[in-house]
């Protein structure tokens, strides 16, 4: 065998590993989501939106209670994880720029990026939850953006510092002072960037189970109340699979697929800001 | 007669990063009214000049300035200098076309926002007459909403020049200002420098000795950080005093 025809079969080799582990992580993704798809769309109805929970083991009722819930969660998380995020990436990016200090705060971004989120709900469990003595729907928000904060951060410092320099020296060289310069140049040079990262971040902890089991608990009633125990789709979602009845399975993977088409939408949004501004 | 003196630098040293001498005793008049050209070789501390006068380098950290720059028969050197009203009377533009994102006229509009106007009638009344100036109005007449970067790199150059003019500056300096642009952009630049010296006083550092004897009635040669010679421009390009001068303009070493 001369040495062409063996770099050929080297070729072919590697082709055939690469291709089958493509294959293998695809087939489980496709598997997944399909499996969330049959039996998602078959157990939609309106009244999953519309109602409360009817008792259980009986017929009917809906979701309505842990719709709301995630979603108030799901925002107070991004109004405090947002604005941490996006600041504390400004001061890292512009204000502590190659410091020590700023990258060391970066490293333990990445670190706390990678953290199991339940070990984040236990955190959260030890300083709003046990010292209070009851769950809260606070807790769980913040449980949330603590896993937010350092995803919205990185984007923020990373985006920033794509911003060229020369952009910050001219707005310098029109008297502008730094904190104007940041807020009417570089944001808007990276805002679609940032935006992205938010969008992220935000479908990133809408799908966390672990960090509110802690937390925000559950609950099977209709609650607006964020200083109690309040529902969300994630673990009512790991209540009713669990659960003895067929109709609490089916609405289990109703609120499944509901949960991951919106993550679905927010992560193409995402990808669309960005596509977005690069086209500009 | 000898034209009033805008900018007087006396006795100029500067270090950055500590220790390293960037220019050596430096002293020179800057004329009003005229196109004044700093040429040299890379690293000869032309463009470190230029940054001295707006105090650009206070952006970085361990610079140290020796000496006098006199504005106004004030030393803008002095630690408790407001910067922000300095770089409102000496503007700036630099190498590459430095565009903010946003729209053609929002460019403009931001320095005079800074120095607090907000009449509306009064920003569009100055957004085109900083346009007319820069020879940049009819070609973007139609699209003041447009983004800045839709422009060419000749336009976006025009348009930053328009943008520093708005503001009404006494001084404005250039940093290279043309070498990212094709010659037909050139041309149009100098052309624009050569009409604008009426109302500005203008500094340009320039790598293209040509492009120095076209525009400035004064040159000055940098050499190694130190002003090996200054004078009229026709003199430093036809009869300098110094050897090192002619050798450098005659494309001996640099």
């Amino acid at each position: 065998m001369n040495i062409e025809q063996k770099r050929k079969i080297e070729g072919f080799i590697a082709l055939a590993f690469s291709s089958l582990a493509a294959f293998i992580g695809l087939f489980w993704l496709v598997f997944i989501l399909g499996d969330v798809i049959i039996h998602g769309i078959g157990a939609l109805n309106i009244s999953l939106f519309l109602n409360d929970p009817a008792p259980a083991g009986v017929e009917g009722g809906g979701l309505r209670h842990a719709f709301v819930g995630q979603l108030m969660i799901t925002l107070c998380a991004t109004l405090i994880g947002v604005p941490v995020g996006v600041l504390g990436g400004t001061f890292l990016a512009e204000y502590a720029k190659r410091t020590r200090f700023a990258k060391i705060i970066s490293v333990l971004s990445d670190i706390i990026v990678s953290v199991p989120s339940i070990v984040v709900g236990t955190f959260i469990y030890a300083l709003l939850v046990r010292p209070l003595g009851h769950f809260s729907g606070w807790a769980g928000a913040v449980a949330l953006s603590v896993i937010m904060i350092p995803v919205v951060l990185r984007t923020t410092e990373d985006m920033l510092s794509m911003v060229p320099w020369t952009l910050r020296e001219a707005a310098f060289a029109l008297g502008a002072p730094y904190y104007k310069v940041i807020i009417q140049v570089v944001y808007r040079g990276a805002a679609t960037g940032i935006l992205t990262g938010i969008l992220l971040s935000i479908a990133r902890v809408a799908g966390e189970t672990a960090p509110l089991l802690f937390t925000s608990f559950n609950n099977n009633f209709f609650s607006w109340d964020m200083n109690r125990p309040i529902a969300s789709l994630t673990a009512t979602i790991f209540q009713y699979a669990m659960g003895p009845y067929e109709s609490w399975h089916r609405q289990a993977w109703a609120a499944a697929f509901v949960i991951t088409l919106f993550i679905l939408a927010l992560t193409i949004l995402g990808r669309l800001v960005l596509k977005w501004r690069y086209k500009q | 007669m000898t034209p009033a003196i805008e900018l007087e630098v006396k006795n100029l040293n500067f270090y950055y990063n500590g220790d390293i001498h960037a220019l050596r005793d430096i002293s020179l008049p800057i004329y009003k009214n005229n196109v004044t050209a700093l040429i040299g070789p890379s690293g000869c501390g032309k463009t470190t000049l230029l940054r001295c006068f707006n105090r650009m380098h206070d952006l970085y950290p361990n610079h140290l300035y020796e000496g006098e720059i006199i504005f106004e028969e004030k030393n803008i050197l002095v630690r408790d200098v407001d910067l922000i009203s300095l770089r409102s009377r000496i503007g700036m533009v630099f190498q590459k076309p430095t565009p903010f994102p946003m729209t053609i006229a929002e460019n403009i509009a931001y320095g005079l926002k800074l120095k607090g106007i907000k009449n509306k009638s009064e920003l569009i009344d100055r957004i085109e007459r900083a346009l007319k100036h820069a020879a940049l109005w009819t070609e973007v007449r139609d699209k003041l909403n447009a983004s800045a970067y839709e422009l060419s790199g000749g336009q976006q150059q025009r348009l930053v020049i328009a943008r520093a003019l708005a503001v009404e500056p006494d001084i404005i300096l250039f940093d290279e200002p043309t070498s990212a642009l094709d010659p037909i952009s050139t041309a149009k630049i100098e052309e624009l420098l050569g009409n604008l010296k009426k109302e500005v006083t203008i500094i340009i550092v320039t790598h293209n000795m040509q492009q120095a004897a076209r525009v400035a009635n004064m040159t000055g040669f940098l050499y190694m950080g130190e002003l090996i010679e200054y004078g009229a421009t026709e003199k430093i390009f036809t009869n300098p005093d110094k050897k090192q001068t002619d050798d450098y303009i005659t494309g001996r070493f640099g």
